[in-house]
C-alpha cells in the first residue's frame, strides 16, 4: 500500500486525494481558510502551507537512494508547497508547524498578512467563537502585528441580497462564497471585484444576491464578512445550545443544527450529510425557526359554542375530545393525519383511534409541482410525506376532501398538525359543519376553525423521526423546553453554560419561552382513559412498536439513525406525490 | 559576435519601409519559411520543426528565457480534440515596450512565426492577447491578419496544403496580471484573471481544459529566422546559451532612450553608452533595472564586463527578463524609484494569494512611510521580512516580480535608504 510520512509518522493511504483532506481525515491539524471539501480547489489562502519532498529513486539500482545512515535521501520541493492543491505520492515526506520552523513561521507570516487589513472588530462581530480565523490566530499566528499603517478601507454592512449582509473590510478574499455560487448553487450571482487588497465579493451591477441557497455563504465564509440578516446580531455564539435535527420545511428533510439560547430557536444550519444535503441547506429551511418560536398555540383553546375560542385545562381539553367521540359513531369520525407530523404522532393517531373502530385515515399532501430544484428544494413542502404513507394513511386530495365533508357524514373531525385551510381550498364553512379537534403547533386559519386547538410539540421540541422524499428516515433531538420538558432531565437535551450556571439574574435565562404544550402522542395516551398505565411512555416506544409491525421500518431505531445519518427505508413509492 | 554588433543588421524589426504590409513582407523574404515547411512536408514534418527550433535554443523573450522549442515539446500527441497556441502581446511591464515595435513594423513576420508553431504543435487556433492600451498596434495587427487571411497564409487549407489555422486577437483590459500565462487563459476565457495553481501545466489543461502553449510575439518573431536559415546561423548570433536577435528596450536616463535590435549578449555599457548614447547630461551612471520592473536593479559598479545574457546576468545578481533596461543616473533617489514600483505591484496584485495582496500593499505603504522621511531603522527590516514572507509563497511570480526589487535594492543601496530612515530620529528632550 502507498505510505506517505508526515512529521516522521508513517501514514498509509488507499485512493488518491490531497495532502490536507488526508491530514484531515487523519486528526492531524493544519491551517486553512479557502480549503472546502465540497468545493474545487483554488489553493489562495497559502495558510496550509507544508514542506514537501519525495525520496530520490535511483533507476541504474532500481530502489530509493540511502544516506549513510541508510535513511531514504530526500529531495524537497524548492518551495513550501500548499497541502491542500498537493497530491499524495507515495513515499511523500511532509513537514508541517510541529518538524519544520520554516513552515511553522511561514504560517504565521501568512497570518500577519490577513490580518494586515482585517478589521480585528471581533467584539462586535457575529463571526466570533466560530471563526476560523480567530481560532487559527490564536493556535499559529503571530504574536503581534508589525503592521503600523492605515488598513484600507471598504464598504461595510452592504445588503448582497435579501438574507445576507456583507462586510467588506472583514473579507480574507477566500473566495469560498463566489465558488459556492459557481459550483453548487450554480446561480454564478458572486464575483470578485477590485483588485489586489481592495478586493471583495460583490455581485454583479445592479444584481441582488437573492440565491435560494444563499445563506450557505454565510456558513462557509471563514471570517465574519457575510453575515445573516435574520441572525445578525441576535446572539453570540458561545451563549447557544446546538442540538442535531431535521429541516421540517422541505421533502428534502435536509440535516440540520437547531441553535437555541433561553429557549428560543435563533438560526438553523446545515448539519453535514452525505447521504441528504452534504454541507448545504435551502434559505428557507432556516426560517423555521420562526414557526418554532412565534405565533405557538399554548394551553388547550376551547369554543364551548358559536363564540370566540377560550384557553381551557389540559384536562377539559381530554374529557371533551373523549365526550365528543361517545356521541358518535365510529363511521362518522373523520381522520386527518399529516405529512408535517411525524411517524411517530400519525401512528399514535391512527393506533389510538382505531381502538375506537375507526377504520378509514386520510392525509393530503403537501406538494407544490414545479416549485423544487432537483437539488435541496423538493415540490413536497412536508417533511414526513413518505412516513405518513408508509403507514397507509389514504392519500387524498383536498378536493376529495371537501366532497367527503360535504356529504354532511363526518361528525367529528381530527386534524393533526396541518393547516388545510391556509394550504388547500378546504375553508371554515366546511369544518363548521362539524365539531372539529386540530392538534396544531402555530396558530392557523384551520386552528380558528376548530371547536378544541390542542398545543403539540414542534420538531424543536420533541424526539420524532420523519421520511423524506427519497425515503430515508432521521430524527429530531429536542432543542427548546416546554413547560413540561427539562434539559437536566432530558438526557438528549444539549446543555450550554447558561444552562449549567445560568440564573434567574442571567440576561438569557428564563421560562417565558416555554410554551405550554406535548407531544401529539402524549396527549393521545392520555386520552386512553381506559388503561391504567399509559400505554406509550416515550416516542422510542412508538418507534419500536412501528419497527415491530411495519416491515418498511424493520430494524429502525433512533441509535442507528444517529450513527448512520439516518436510514434509508424500503419503500414501495418513494416519488413525490403528483396530487396537491 | 558582441564586437561587431556595429555592422549587425536587423531580423527582427529590419529598417525596410511599409513592412507591415503584406506585399513588401513577401518581397523581403517573408512568408519564405513558411511555404518552405509546407512544400516539403516529409522534411518538415512537425517533429522536425520543433526539433530544429529546439535546437536553435530560442530563450522565451517574455522574461522566463525558457527554450521554445522545449516547451513545444511539451504538448501531448494530438487527439482530435482542440488545442490552442496563445501569444502573449501583453507586456505591461515597466520598462517593457518591444512587442509593439513588431505589431508596428513587423507584424507578418510575427503572424508567420506563430503559424509555424501552429504547424509543429499541430494546433488549429491561435489567440492573440494584446495590452488593451495597444490599439493602433492592435489595429495594425489586425489588418496584418486580413491580409494573411487574404494571401492564403490564415484560414483554410493554407497556401493549398491540408494544414488549417485561425488566427483571433483578444485585447486586454488594463490588467498586468493578464500577462502571466495561466491568468492570460483565464481571460481569454472571459473569466477574472487569477493565475492558476500549477500542475496542471497548460500543455496539459490550458485553455479550456485542452492542451496550450503560450509563447511571447517576439520570441514567435524569431521562428521564421530559425526555419529560413538553420539551427547552426541562429546559434551564431550571440551566445549560444542565449542566441539571437533582441530587441533592447533601453529607457530612463539615457540621450536616445528607445528599442535597438542587437544580437543577445551585448555589454551592458556598451549599449547604454554607444547604442543609447550615453547617461543623459553627461552624468554618472547610479543603477540600471536590466530587464523590466521585476528584475533586481544593479548598481553601476556591478555592471563591469556583464553582457545582457541570462547567464551573465544571473551571475551578476539579476536577470535578463525582457530586456527592457532602465537607466538611472546618479541623482535618482533609489527609494523613490522603489516605492514607485512597489505601488506599481500594489495596484496590480490580483489579489487571489494572500501574502501577495497583503504584501505589496503593506510593501508599498512602508516605502512610502520612508520616502516621506518619516521611515525608522525598524521599517528596512520588517521590508525584508514581508519580502521573506512573499517570495516563493504563490501561485504565480508577481509575489517574487514585487518582494525581488524591494529586497535587493535595500540590500545594495542600504546606505541611501538608511539615510533617510535616520532622519527621523529626534532627540529626546
Amino acid at each position: 500500500m502507498p505510505e506517505i510520512f508526515i512529521d516522521n509518522k508513517r501514514f498509509e493511504y488507499e485512493e488518491p486525494g490531497k495532502v490536507l483532506q488526508f491530514m484531515l481525515d487523519n486528526g492531524l491539524d493544519l491551517p486553512f481558510f479557502c480549503y472546502h471539501p465540497s468545493l474545487s480547489i483554488p489553493a489562495n489562502c497559502r495558510q496550509c502551507i507544508v514542506k514537501a519532498g519525495m525520496p530520490v529513486f535511483d533507476r541504474e539500482k532500481g530502489t530509493f537512494e540511502v544516506d549513510e545512515n541508510g535513511d531514504r535521501v530526500i529531495r524537497f520541493f524548492p518551495k513550501l508547497m500548499t497541502a491542500c492543491s498537493l497530491d499524495l505520492a507515495d513515499g511523500m515526506v511532509i513537514h508541517t508547524h510541529h518538524t519544520d520552523e520554516l513552515v511553522k513561521q511561514a504560517q504565521a507570516d501568512n497570518l500577519e498578512f490577513i490580518l494586515i487589513n482585517h478589521p480585528l472588530d471581533c467584539p462586535i462581530c457575529d463571526q466570533a467563537g466560530e471563526c476560523p480565523l480567530q481560532i487559527l490566530t490564536y493556535k499559529y499566528g503571530p504574536e503581534g502585528s508589525r503592521f503600523e499603517h492605515k488598513k484600507v478601507h471598504k464598504p461595510k454592512a452592504i445588503q448582497l441580497g435579501p438574507r445576507v449582509i456583507l462586510d467588506a473590510e472583514r473579507c480574507i478574499n477566500c473566495t469560498r462564497c463566489v465558488r459556492f455560487t459557481d459550483e453548487v448553487s450554480k446561480t454564478h450571482q458572486l464575483t470578485i471585484i477590485s483588485r489586489g487588497d481592495k478586493n471583495y465579493p460583490m455581485t454583479a451591477n445592479g444584481q441582488t444576491f437573492d440565491d435560494p441557497y444563499s445563506l450557505n455563504t454565510v456558513d462557509i465564509c471563514p471570517v465574519g464578512a457575510l453575515t445573516s440578516a435574520d441572525f445578525r446580531f441576535r446572539a453570540r455564539v458561545w451563549e447557544m445550545n446546538q442540538t442535531p435535527s431535521v429541516d421540517i420545511t422541505n421533502g428534502k428533510g435536509s440535516s440540520t443544527w437547531l441553535w437555541t439560547r433561553d429557549n428560543l430557536v435563533l438560526r438553523v444550519t446545515p448539519r453535514f450529510n452525505e447521504a441528504v444535503n452534504d454541507h448545504w441547506m435551502p434559505d428557507a429551511g432556516r426560517l423555521a425557526y420562526r414557526k418554532f418560536n412565534e405565533n405557538r398555540v399554548s394551553r388547550p383553546h376551547l369554543r364551548p359554542d358559536d363564540s370566540e375560542q377560550v384557553r381551557t385545562s389540559w384536562n377539559n381539553a381530554q374529557l371533551t375530545v373523549l365526550e365528543e367521540i361517545e356521541k358518535v359513531d365510529a363511521d362518522d369520525i373523520l381522520i386527518i393525519g399529516s405529512p408535517h407530523a411525524s411517524v411517530e404522532d400519525n401512528y399514535s393517531l391512527r393506533a389510538f383511534f382505531s381502538s375506537k373502530g375507526v377504520s378509514k385515515f386520510y392525509f393530503v399532501p403537501h406538494v407544490v409541482p414545479g416549485s423544487g430544484d432537483g437539488f435541496l428544494i423538493s415540490d413536497d413542502q412536508a417533511p414526513n410525506t413518505n412516513g405518513v404513507r408508509a403507514l397507509e394513511f389514504e392519500e387524498i386530495n383536498d378536493k376529495k376532501l371537501i366532497k367527503l365533508i360535504e356529504t354532511g357524514k363526518p361528525k367529528l373531525i381530527v386534524i393533526l398538525d396541518d393547516d388545510l385551510i391556509g394550504r388547500t381550498s378546504l375553508t371554515m364553512d366546511h369544518l363548521k359543519q362539524s365539531w372539529t379537534v386540530v392538534m396544531a403547533t402555530n396558530h392557523s386559519e384551520t386552528t380558528r376553525a376548530a371547536n378544541l386547538v390542542i398545543p403539540v410539540t414542534t420538531a424543536a421540541e420533541h424526539t420524532a423521526s420523519y421520511v423524506n422524499v427519497d425515503g430515508r428516515i432521521q430524527r429530531t433531538v429536542p432543542a427548546k423546553e416546554t413547560l413540561y420538558t427539562n434539559r437536566r432531565l432530558n438526557l438528549e437535551m444539549s446543555m450550554g453554560r447558561l444552562d449549567h450556571y445560568g440564573t434567574k439574574f442571567d440576561n438569557w435565562v428564563s421560562d417565558s419561552n416555554r410554551v405550554d404544550c406535548i407531544p401529539a402522542w402524549e396527549f393521545l395516551v392520555r386520552l386512553d382513559a381506559d388503561r391504567d398505565t399509559p400505554e406509550w411512555v416515550s416516542s422510542r416506544q412508538i418507534l419500536d412498536e412501528i419497527a415491530d409491525s411495519h416491515p418498511a421500518f424493520t430494524g429502525v431505531t433512533y441509535e442507528r439513525m444517529d450513527d448512520e445519518n439516518g436510514i434509508q427505508l424500503k419503500l414501495e413509492q418513494v416519488s413525490e406525490a403528483k396530487t396537491v | 559576435m558582441s564586437t561587431d554588433w556595429k555592422s549587425y543588421k536587423p531580423l527582427l524589426v529590419p529598417a525596410i519601409p511599409d513592412l507591415h504590409e503584406i506585399k513588401v513582407y513577401e518581397k523581403n523574404g517573408g512568408y519564405k519559411a513558411l511555404k518552405k515547411i509546407l512544400s516539403d512536408k516529409k522534411k518538415w514534418n512537425p517533429a522536425n520543426v520543433i526539433n530544429e527550433v529546439k535546437t536553435a535554443n530560442i530563450r522565451g523573450r517574455g522574461g522566463a528565457g525558457f527554450n521554445a522549442g522545449l516547451k513545444w515539446s511539451f504538448m501531448p500527441e494530438p487527439d482530435g480534440k482542440p488545442r490552442y497556441l496563445a501569444c502573449n502581446g501583453d507586456e505591461s511591464e515597466p520598462g517593457t515596450f518591444k512587442d509593439r515595435k513588431i505589431f508596428e513594423f513587423n507584424p507578418h513576420q510575427f503572424i508567420e512565426g506563430a503559424i509555424i508553431a501552429a504547424y509543429a504543435m499541430q494546433i488549429e487556433v491561435i489567440y492573440v492577447y494584446i495590452r488593451g492600451e495597444y490599439r493602433p498596434f492592435v489595429q495594425k495587427l489586425q489588418k496584418a491578419i486580413d491580409q494573411a487571411y487574404d494571401n492564403g497564409y490564415l484560414g483554410k487549407k493554407i497556401q493549398g496544403s491540408d494544414f488549417s489555422v485561425e488566427m483571433y486577437t483578444h485585447m486586454g483590459a488594463g490588467a498586468y496580471i493578464c500577462g502571466e500565462e495561466s491568468s492570460l487563459m483565464e481571460s481569454l476565457e472571459g473569466k477574472r484573471g487569477y493565475p492558476r495553481v500549477k500542475p496542471p501545466f497548460p500543455a496539459q489543461r490550458g485553455l479550456w481544459g485542452r492542451p496550450t502553449t503560450i509563447n511571447n510575439i517576439e520570441t514567435l518573431a524569431n521562428v521564421p529566422l530559425v526555419i529560413n536559415n538553420g539551427a547552426e546561423w541562429y546559434l551564431s548570433i550571440g551566445p549560444s546559451t542565449h542566441p539571437g536577435p533582441v530587441l533592447y528596450g533601453i529607457s530612463g536616463h539615457v540621450n536616445r532612450p528607445g528599442v535597438y535590435e542587437y544580437p543577445a549578449g551585448m555589454n551592458i555599457m556598451t549599449l547604454i553608452n554607444e547604442v543609447a548614447g550615453g547617461v543623459r547630461g553627461g552624468k554618472k551612471l547610479k543603477a540600471l533595472i536590466p530587464g523590466g520592473s521585476s528584475t533586481p536593479p544593479l548598481r553601476a559598479d556591478m555592471l563591469d564586463g556583464v553582457s545582457m545574457d541570462s547567464d551573465s546576468l544571473r551571475q551578476a545578481g539579476s536577470m535578463m527578463g525582457t530586456a527592457g533596461m532602465v537607466v538611472l543616473d546618479e541623482d535618482t533617489d533609489m527609494v523613490e524609484v522603489i516605492w514607485r514600483i512597489s505601488y506599481f505591484y500594489d495596484h496590480e496584485s490580483c489579489g487571489q494569494c494572500t501574502p501577495c495582496r497583503e504584501g505589496t500593499g503593506w510593501l508599498q505603504k512602508t516605502l512610502r512611510k520612508i520616502m516621506e522621511g518619516n521611515g525608522e531603522m525598524r521599517d528596512l527590516d520588517i521590508l525584508l521580512a514581508i519580502c521573506h514572507g512573499m517570495e516563493g509563497r504563490t501561485i504565480c511570480a508577481l509575489a517574487d516580480a514585487a518582494a525581488w526589487p524591494v529586497r535587493y535594492s535595500i540590500e545594495r543601496f542600504r546606505d541611501e535608504f538608511e539615510k533617510k530612515c535616520k532622519k527621523t530620529v529626534y532627540a529626546v528632550a
